[in-house]
């Protein structure tokens, strides 16, 4: 098929019209659009201490899980732990470790939170 | 279509006045109708694309930079909808095997009349990949202005000469292998 023949075809397409009723439901659309509130967005601002603080926690388990280790210790025991020997692990290290120190940051930690939280909702309203 | 009307509607539009929102649609409602109705080729479904794509225009008003033409934007936020939605529920169309089928149960009663030619070639476009479709699509939608047509897709003007340059080849082989009336044969290839 020849370049000008396909032109002639496809450049001859028919055009329709609208249906009569077409631009007023458009715009009972718009106007329900426009008194339609924007949605609430996430409040990350109130949100974020908490997750900090999930986010130090989870490392925090962590670090209890692989403590520095030795070469007696890694010679000692397997450096691949299965998931229950790892969690064992981790509430052994917090035993082991200062309790009292834990106690005192996790508390802290959710002080923290809490008062970025009230202080962070409380700039809004 | 005056850009100046457009532009003092938008102004309006964005100073808490959404009717003036209706000199928008009044201007624009054929064009828009049209370009839908030439991704779906169906006449309800082309007025529920078209009507989305007024909502999102609406919605997205206030990120109409100036540096380009309303209808620009405009034609670029429904094209880019009218292409998702088509591939969210496609058109129903041929595909380029279905073609001979069609042509030859046609040309029993005589040969392919001009108007039914014409149709199945217009047909044939919509059994493209979308990307040679597109481009075809846009390229006759806007009178062959390819500058325009390619910003309607997004693309810079050279890829989409590539694209509407293949879309062409793709069809004129499909078209040519295939067994027409003599009046067409003559006609077209």
């Amino acid at each position: 098929m020849t370049r000008d023949a396909l032109d002639r075809i496809l450049s001859a397409e028919d055009r329709i019209v609208p249906s009569s009723g077409f631009a007023d439901s458009v715009m009972d659309a718009v106007r329900r659009e426009a008194t339609t509130p924007p949605p609430i967005p996430f409040p990350w601002k109130p949100a974020l201490p908490g997750l900090i603080a999930g986010i130090v926690a989870i490392a925090g388990l962590f670090v209890a899980a692989f403590p520095l280790r030795t070469p007696e210790a890694a010679a000692a025991s397997p450096s691949v732990l299965s998931l229950p020997q790892l969690i064992s692990a981790a509430r052994l290290a917090a035993v082991k470790t200062d309790g009292a120190g834990w106690l005192a940051l996790a508390c802290l930690l959710t002080l923290l939170s809490l008062f970025f939280s009230f202080r962070a909702t409380g700039s809004r309203t | 279509m005056s850009a100046a009307e457009d532009q003092a509607d938008v102004e309006r539009v964005l100073a808490g006045d959404a009717s003036a929102f209706e000199g928008i649609v009044r201007r624009w409602q054929g064009p828009i109708v049209n370009l839908a109705y030439r991704f779906c080729r169906d006449r309800s479904r082309a007025e529920d694309m078209a009507q989305e794509a007024f909502l999102r225009a609406f919605r997205a008003l206030g990120s109409w930079r100036r540096d380009a033409a309303f209808s620009t934007w405009f034609f670029a936020i429904a094209t880019n909808l009218f292409r998702t939605d088509l591939r969210r529920i496609p058109a129903r169309t041929l595909t380029l095997d279905d073609i001979p089928e069609l042509l030859d149960s046609r040309a029993i009663d005589g040969g392919l009349e001009s108007e039914d030619r014409d149709r199945v070639v217009r047909r044939a476009v919509y059994a493209l990949p979308a990307k040679y479709r597109d481009a075809i699509i846009l390229f006759y939608f806007h009178e062959m202005d390819v500058p325009a047509a390619a910003r309607s897709l997004g693309l810079p003007e050279g890829t989409f000469k590539a694209r509407l340059f293949r879309g062409r080849e793709v069809l004129r082989s499909k078209l040519s292998q295939l067994r027409v009336s003599p009046a067409l044969h003559e006609e077209v290839l």
